[in-house]
């Protein structure tokens, strides 16, 4: 009874609460784009765009690329457009805790909650979400989530049907603040050298058997001249890509053979539905023996890049001008394609919805609106600065040059985009092209952050005509940083707005208890059997060893996990 | 020679490397706790709670045991071999190598290696072995089609065996050299005048001055084979390779720091403390066998 009715209590005390916060911010808050926001209102704790009034420090994990050059000579990482606007806004000072290549950042995370030793806050992945969840090593998020995330977030968030908030949410409480992303880097296109395809005298390839034919040619008819047999058909994993994404991390994934699968109805990977209503593993299924076998019969006539999985990068091959096809999402302006443009402007990249399935129909495998999130380190005073510092973000990534710096160097930035930005984005730049709307038109939709510069500078690397996207009709020297944007929202971005896709989701997006254990022994025996078989080192018919192998060790009890959690 | 008084100093010697060992080697070992543990990183080994041999039952279900178990002793096994055999052969060429200038030059040029690091010889050695690499340009000019060597399971142990004797043998071959600088001339002058040839002087004066040292240097080897793989595998394995070149390091590296299975990777390192127990235990008996080397 004494029990109940402290229950009771505290649970009226926080809805008290919540509802307050909410109140508080719908009323101080109303126009998101326009706060211009030193705490002019009151010094209310919950102004989602507040400054300190004394500097605080935040000590953030941060993930630095050492190849990346963007910042400006005189800047640092620490001091730069994007720490600069959080000191000024905000009056937070960054600093690292520790910071790490891109191939050593998960390593680093996971050093660090392993020895306990963490920064005030990073970026996570959702396994090692659970992990510090399960250790205790999290600050409870509920009130800053509820008290500071600015309305636009809040409406993004809410916006994926509460996935991606559940997502971050474990016994009721907000543990981490989740991102949401673009659909559009779930969708793994088919990139192809159109320069390419013209000297072999082809067309793209609407089925595998016709990408079959079209890299057949690019590797023997030496499309790029040189006299040398030294072309790379279709281009594959390198030593840090996957054979495909997957459930748990289902976008960009770059090189992988994600089109060919789908191409097959196979799913790899992916929890699909099986015959009986009941989730299966897509890898286990035998669509993904029959493309796996296609896949083989590729890489044996050398139509696949011969050194993949060996490769230590797979740019490299694209920016010298080796590769004629890969597979990667819309954003490969912002990847190897700035860099092949400028070895050789001839380079005419182009990006296609292909290939079709038997039926004719595009069916790739769809992506869960969030995978990364911001945690806080528990019992770190300022919990609601790793949220002010999003809310920053958003407010005023428009305002930041792609000159000064590349978005990788804002601290703890999580992207947070409408699903459909990139499509919407698309759309409005061609009625802007066409003539039919004026940058005006854009100007009153704050959560497409970047729309209103994306219209406004569209003109100055796209030439005549608009509708031309072969690389001869733009000018990237005009400015590199609007040329990677829009090259990769108008040519990438293009086929997922002109083509029906008939995409298909995954029943589960998120670890189950017995994952946690055997999931890592169970993907390496998925990854190496597969690996294996399309290099034929090892028979096809090893997938159904495979197939045995993975239920027993685990994967049986798992799929009834993921069945108990997906008929809830 | 000595007695027991002047014994006192070595053992007075002896100390700091002990307080050394008992820090750094013996206090560590109190980890071997979290094998039997869920461990949980903020509770810490005495908070976390006991799962008995859970981990090891899983452990010895996995595929992966035995193999990495038997690559750890087979790499483990061929490099002391081979570490001891070629350096050896060629140290003792080399010292029948009359021409000052040219013996210090060799000597110096196949010890360079040795000073590289694992990262920057892993990339050197990846390009030359690739497909438009040297290697397959040589074959393709005899008409053998380019062969994917670090993709082929079956060649990786010997690629990862011969490359470390490249790296080292140069090195090795110093301390070879040093020894046989240390033989008595008057055996050789004593062999000679006894009508010996080149080859019986080699046999019976070179090869037994240089036992004790060869002993010693493969004892001290098999310490370190097991610790020392890590940097080369790592720098030179991938996925299509894992079923031969996977040592015990590399594989715990992945389970434990990659994959945050830190019971397993535990568990699974008890197994290195087993192989370096058994490889050692063998080669002492060896030592103690063949040379009478013994170290108490």
């Amino acid at each position: 009874m004494h029990k109940e009715m402290k229950a009771f209590f505290v649970s009226v005390m926080l809805l008290l609460l919540v509802l307050t916060g909410c109140a508080g911010n719908d009323s101080a808050a109303p126009d998101s784009s326009g706060s211009d926001s030193s705490g002019s209102e009151s010094n209310e704790p919950a102004d989602p765009f507040g400054a300190y009034e004394e500097p605080i420090t935040i000590k953030i994990g941060q993930e630095l690329d050492p190849s990346d050059t963007s910042l400006p000579a005189e800047d640092s990482p620490l001091d730069n457009q994007f720490t600069r606007s959080v000191k000024e806004n905000l009056n937070i000072d960054v600093e690292h805790y520790f910071t790490a290549s891109p191939a050593n950042y998960d390593q680093k995370v996971s050093l660090a909650i392993a020895s306990n030793d963490l920064p005030d806050a990073m970026i996570v992945g959702p396994v090692e979400l659970r992990q510090m969840y399960e250790a205790g090593q999290l600050e409870d998020l509920t009130q800053v989530y509820e008290n500071y995330a600015s309305p636009a977030i809040k409406r993004i968030i809410e916006g994926t049907n509460g996935i991606a908030l559940e997502s971050a949410t474990f016994d009721g409480k907000i543990m981490a603040i989740p991102n949401v992303q673009l659909q559009a880097d779930g969708v793994h296109l088919l990139w192809i050298r159109q320069d390419w395809l013209d000297k072999v005298g082809l067309e793209a390839p609407k089925t595998v058997d016709e990408l079959k034919a079209v890299a057949k040619a690019f590797v023997e008819e030496d499309p790029d001249g040189n006299g040398q047999a030294d072309t790379i058909g279709l281009a594959g994993p390198d030593t840090s890509n996957k054979l495909y994404a997957t459930f748990l991390e289902s976008t960009n994934n770059l090189y992988g053979f994600d089109g060919i699968f789908s191409a097959f109805g196979a799913y790899p990977g992916f929890w699909v539905e099986g015959e009986g209503g009941d989730p299966v593993y897509g890898s286990t299924l035998p669509e993904t023996k029959e493309a796996l076998s296609a896949l083989r019969d590729m890489y044996a006539e050398g139509l696949i890049d011969r050194e993949m999985a060996v490769r230590e990068d797979s740019d490299q091959s694209v920016i010298s001008g080796q590769t004629g096809m890969f597979f990667a999402p819309w954003w490969m302006g912002y990847g190897p394609l700035a860099d092949a443009i400028t070895q050789n402007p001839d380079a005419n990249w182009q990006a296609y919805a292909l290939p079709l399935n038997a039926d004719g129909e595009y069916t790739p495998h769809l992506s869960t609106p969030t995978s990364n999130y911001v945690v806080v380190k528990k019992g770190y005073e300022h919990p609601e600065a790793a949220m002010k510092i999003l809310n920053n973000l958003l407010d005023n990534e428009s305002t930041f040059s792609p000159d000064k710096g590349g978005p990788g160097y804002y601290p703890l930035r999580l992207v947070f985009a409408p699903s459909d930005e990139t499509e919407f984005t698309v759309k409005a730049l061609r009625e802007v092209m066409a003539g039919t709307k004026t940058p005006e038109d854009f100007k009153d939709m704050p959560e497409y952050k970047l729309l209103v510069s994306d219209v406004e500078t569209v003109k100055t690397v796209k030439k005549e005509p608009y509708d031309d996207l072969n690389i001869e009709h733009w000018d990237p020297q005009a400015d590199m940083g609007v040329w990677t944007r829009m090259y990769s929202l108008l040519v990438g971005g293009s086929p997922l707005v002109d083509t029906e896709i008939n995409g298909v989701y995954s029943e589960l997006y998120s670890q189950t208890k017995t994952m946690e254990q055997r999931w890592v022994n169970l993907k390496k025996l998925e990854d190496e059997t597969f690996l294996k078989i399309i290099m034929g080192t090892e028979p096809l018919d090893s997938f159904d060893t495979f197939v045995e192998d993975w239920k027993s060790q685990g994967g049986e009890q798992i799929t009834g996990e993921v069945a108990d959690i997906t008929s809830e | 020679m000595y007695n027991k008084g002047f014994a006192k100093h070595y053992y007075l010697m002896l100390l700091p490397g002990l307080i050394w060992l008992f820090i750094f080697s013996i206090v560590p070992m109190f980890g071997i706790v979290i094998a039997f543990q869920n461990y949980n990183p903020v509770q810490g080994i005495l908070g976390s709670e006991f799962v008995g041999l859970d981990t090891f039952e899983y452990m010895f279900s996995l595929n992966d045991t035995a193999s990495i178990f038997m690559n750890t002793i087979s790499i483990a096994v061929m490099k002391i071999i081979g570490n001891l055999v070629i350096p050896l052969i060629f140290a003792l060429m080399l010292n029948e190598l009359k021409h000052m200038i040219i013996k210090r030059s060799i000597q110096t040029i196949v010890y360079l290696p040795h000073f590289l690091s694992w990262v920057i010889l892993g990339g050197i050695i990846l390009d030359i072995f690739s497909f438009q690499g040297p290697i397959n340009q040589i074959l393709g000019f005899f008409g053998i089609d380019a062969i994917l060597f670090f993709g082929r399971a079956d060649l990786f142990p010997f690629l990862v065996v011969g490359s470390d004797i490249w790296k080292e043998f140069g090195f090795n071959t110093i301390i070879y050299l040093a020894a046989l600088t240390g033989i008595n001339p008057a055996l050789y002058e004593a062999a000679s005048i006894d009508g010996a040839s080149r080859s019986r002087m080699l046999w019976h004066v070179t090869l037994p001055g240089i036992r004790t040292t060869v002993v010693l240097l493969s004892v001290l080897g098999l310490g370190n084979v097991l610790n020392a793989g890590f940097d080369q595998i790592f720098n030179l394995y991938n996925p299509l390779v894992y079923s031969t070149g996977d040592i015990i390091d590399t594989w715990v590296y992945r389970a434990g720091l990659l994959n945050m299975q830190y019971e397993l990777a535990t568990a699974v390192g008890l197994l290195k403390s087993v192989a370096g127990f058994i490889l050692i235990s063998v080669s002492y008996f060896l030592a103690y066998r063949l040379t009478n080397y013994r170290i108490f």
